[in-house]
């Protein structure tokens, strides 16, 4: 049992990596209709920000948690402006694919820049682990699962009840609508994609530790954020935080049950089950909206 | 005849380029001759990605899984003594049945749905190659064997680049006769406009399933032929980076058309070997030109190289112009004896709002029938009924005695029913004439498919069907369009393709779901002109829906009126408009005691 949970802890803190992740490229999606392949591309230059911070510059980890998110959504935020611009009026397909490449070239130009193996990353909260009876927690595990889904809470209320975020989800539902009522095109899809640039890149802060940084970070991690984010529905929030936890805790089980190699199956196979038998995720948003 | 000779060129031209490039392979040395083989089985690929693609806009990442099911499939065989080109022919059955198992899950789902579920095909395949290991070998990969074809066994570069070439010449025609003829344009159709597809019974997904299919095929075809000239073949150098980059071969060469997947896919193959000074940079160098190119040269390299030198077509302008319309030739009405439409207490429900509720109507035949009522009133949804677009929940409709309502969407066309939409709904790629043939109706697969040979060999039955379009496009006035693509029409001249569309099925009965909306006055005069003349002269029964009152009323024999899904008045206009309750639900005024 206590074998049980502890697993079931250990998968929570991946769980807790891809929800986080997950929230960023829902939030977009919702902002701006852009479902952004690259996104993984961020968490892991978010991961390598965290490199540079605490181990290259030695600088208090605690602040890597503020600087480097917000690094990275100014990045996330300069890419929309200078290069993706003139996609705000192209169709799915294009975006789609340009995204793609578009993760492709941040993980290449990493790769060529630091092509070492994968560089490691120490844990923010060092020390002997937490016993609860027979089931042991360590504090990364503790921190991280914590940390990464406070975040993702506060990242839901924010897109919920601040201005800034109403005025994100007004964009999404109409753009000549919120144009109209003197929301500025630049500005909003500016604030969404900063936004999902600061979540991805405390995504890859939290995730550096446990995962290392290395260029296969990028697609692991988008491939783990659009399952979650397939299972939780696509355009809910919280049905992301859920998809993550679901797919962390099922792929630990997998590995710990069956096999290393049925980890990476069960995510695809968690995907395609969703997608055949529940299109419309596990926690839809709106539920019955024809009525 | 021309055109038959035209058409078989276009058809023939991929396999010209390869012949030709077998040519330039004799001048040149080993390691040219290894990689212009290489380039030939790439356009092969790229050919069969443009359909899937660069045509039907999916966004496919198994293309790698393809390619190893045809290397891996025709390697085995071979090593177990099959002939080389019996293992091709297998593996190319392989290739077909695994683009079905893809397709027929994928096909509902569109956009990044479609990329993932296609990602997780392709993880599985590489995972399952490198876990059955007592047979292909696991990640330290199989071992190929040099093919033997008729006696003779391949070993060298030139014999080599001489199989593929035969090869690639011979298999290339069936797939762009496919993209030039009747599917190609189809699939074109609904990758623009869904809903106007189905109204024409083109089956958006099983079109999808068959350019599955092919392009599968094709795929595993260049994998098997590649497979001998790589030595070793692993699951690794199949990888989502492969299909990642086959992907971009169609929208690097331009998406819609055939010339584009074959050049994008050479220019992929062949752009690394000129980076060879800076390999590490290569999938850098790679993305970094599919990301700028997708963003500030959307129409890939052969649609930009085309604009370039045929610049914007002048005829561009004049499509604006406002055509006019002869009067009505005084021909004599049909009788208004028969019933044309029988509708009975028919009810559409969505959820707990009742859009119609217990209509009944009955249509003369040759007559124009008018449906007018506010927002909401249940217009649409009536000829959404009609026309299939929407399940009824209870009542009938029938068309000269033939129940409607059980019959799927396509099977209306052929029983006369045809319709155009309030938003109009062509395929702006296509030309004006491909947009009326596909009104014609004959979109089930097998036909599909028999029309695009039809097409390519520029039959009798494929000319007339373009004499049948030709000449609904005159009698709308647009015949000087016809070779033009639809996007450059004016909106009331892409209102009156649809009517073009529409008629030239010969149908008996045509929904038109606001046909002047969004329509200048002027212009509105000459389609009022031009649907008066086709009702006279074709004898065609015609449901009219539009809120331009006058219009409407001026047009129509005889008039109903519909308010929150129920019929407030029927009868002949002059009837309809005295009507108090219609007085009510316009304007609001009492209804005297």
């Amino acid at each position: 049992m206590s074998e049980f949970i502890m697993l079931l802890l250990g998968g929570l803190k991946f769980g807790a990596i891809y929800s986080l992740a997950a929230v960023g490229l829902i939030a977009l999606h919702k902002a701006t209709k852009v479902v952004n392949f690259a996104h993984g591309g961020l968490v892991m230059l978010g991961a390598f920000g965290a490199y540079l911070w605490i181990v290259e510059l030695g600088y208090p980890y605690w602040l890597a948690y503020l600087i480097v998110p917000l690094i990275i959504g100014v990045f996330a935020a300069t890419l929309e402006f200078t290069l993706l611009r003139p996609l705000r009026r192209a169709d799915l397909f294009a975006t789609i694919t340009a995204t793609i490449f578009l993760g492709i070239v941040l993980s290449e130009a990493y790769r060529m820049a630091y092509n070492v193996e994968i560089l490691a990353v120490p844990v923010f909260w060092k020390g002997s682990p937490f016993f609860l009876g027979d089931v042991i927690v360590t504090r990364d595990q503790f921190w991280v699962s914590a940390g990464a889904l406070i975040a993702g809470g506060i990242s839901i209320a924010f897109f919920r009840y601040a201005p800034a975020g109403r005025s994100m989800r007004a964009m999404a539902s109409n753009v000549r609508g919120a144009q109209l009522c003197g929301y500025s095109m630049d500005q909003m899809t500016g604030l969404a994609w900063f936004f999902a640039g600061v979540l991805a890149g405390l995504a890859g802060v939290f995730a550096a530790p446990s995962k290392g940084v290395s260029p296969e970070l990028a697609v692991s991690i988008i491939s783990a954020a659009f399952v979650a984010a397939v299972v939780g529905g696509f355009d809910s929030l919280l049905g992301a935080i859920l998809g993550g936890l679901i797919l962390g805790i099922t792929e630990t089980f997998a590995a710990a049950y069956v096999s290393s190699s049925a980890k990476g199956a069960v995510s695809f196979l968690l995907l395609f089950v969703v997608l055949l038998w529940r299109p419309e995720g596990l926690f839809p948003e709106r539920a019955g909206r024809n009525v | 005849m021309s055109d038959r000779i035209a058409m078989l060129t276009k058809s023939f031209a991929p396999s010209c380029l390869i012949a030709l490039l077998l040519v330039g392979g004799f001048w040149v040395g080993p390691y040219p001759q290894y990689v212009i083989a290489f380039t030939m089985t790439s356009i092969v690929a790229g050919a069969g990605l443009a359909m899937l693609v660069g045509y039907a806009r999916c966004i496919t990442l198994a293309s790698g899984a393809m390619l190893a099911i045809g290397a891996y499939s025709s390697a085995l065989l071979a090593l177990n003594g099959v002939p080389f080109l019996w293992a091709l022919l297998a593996a190319v059955a392989f290739g077909l049945v695994a683009g079905l198992l893809l397709g027929v899950p994928s096909v509902r789902f569109r956009s990044h749905n479609l990329a993932m579920v296609t990602l997780v095909f392709q993880a599985v395949v590489i995972l399952l190659i490198r876990e059955f290991k007592t047979l292909t070998g696991g990640a330290e990969g199989l071992r190929t064997l040099n093919p033997n074809v008729f006696g003779i066994s391949i070993s060298s570069d030139v014999q080599y680049l001489v199989l593929i070439a035969l090869a690639a010449i011979a298999v290339l025609p069936l797939i762009s006769g496919l993209l030039l003829g009747a599917f190609g344009k189809n699939l074109r159709a609904l990758a623009s406009n869904e809903v106007g597809s189905r109204a024409f019974g083109i089956s958006v997904e099983k079109h999808l399933i068959v350019a599955f299919v092919i392009s599968s095929g094709a795929l595993a075809f260049a994998g098997a032929l590649n497979a001998p000239r790589q030595r070793i073949i692993d699951p690794d150098s199949f990888g989502i980076i492969l299909s990642i980059f086959s992907l971009a071969g169609p929208i690097v060469g331009g998406l819609g058309s055939l010339w584009g997947g074959i050049v994008g896919a050479a220019t992929m193959r062949l752009l690394p070997e000129f980076l060879r000074p800076v390999a590490d940079y290569t999938e850098l160098v790679l993305s970094s030109m599919v990301v700028l190119t997708i963003i500030f040269m959307p129409k890939g390299i052969v649609g930009t190289a085309l604009s370039l030198v045929f610049g914007r077509k002048a005829v561009a302008r004049t499509a604006l112009t406002i055509r006019s319309t002869s009067a009505a030739t005084p021909a004599i009405r049909p009788s208004q004896s028969e019933t044309a439409l029988v509708v009975e207490n028919l009810s559409v429900s969505y959820g707990a709002v009742k859009a119609v509720d217990d209509v009944s109507i009955a249509i003369p035949a040759g007559s124009i029938f008018g449906l007018m009522g506010p927002n909401g009133a249940g217009k649409t949804t009536l000829l959404n009924a009609v026309s299939g677009f929407v399940t009824p929940r209870q009542g009938g409709a029938s068309l000269f005695g033939k129940p409607l309502l059980k019959m799927p969407i396509h099977h209306r066309i052929g029983n006369g029913v045809s319709r155009t939409f309030q938003q109009v709904a062509i395929f702006p790629t296509l030309s004006c004439r491909d947009n009326v043939i596909i009104g014609l109706g004959h979109n089930s697969i097998p036909a599909v498919l028999a029309r695009s040979v039809a097409d390519v060999l520029s039959t009798r039955r494929s000319q007339e069907e373009a004499r049948q379009a030709n000449e609904a496009l005159e009698s709308v006035g647009l015949r000087e369009f016809a070779d033009l693509p639809a996007k450059l029409l004016s909106l009331g001249n892409q209102r009156r393709l649809e009517i073009a569309r529409a008629i030239v099925s010969r149908p008996k009965l045509i929904l038109l779901d606001e046909p002047v909306s969004g329509v200048s006055d002027e212009e509105i005069e000459t389609i009022a002109k031009l649907l008066r003349r086709l009702n006279r002269e074709l004898g065609v029964t015609m449901m009219i829906v539009e809120h331009n009152i006058s219009f409407l009323l001026s047009l129509s024999d005889y008039v109903t009126v519909l308010g929150q899904g129920r019929v407030l008045a029927q009868g002949t206009p002059d009837v309809v408009v005295r009507s108090q309750e219609v007085r009510h639900a316009y304007f609001g005024e009492e209804r005297s005691a």
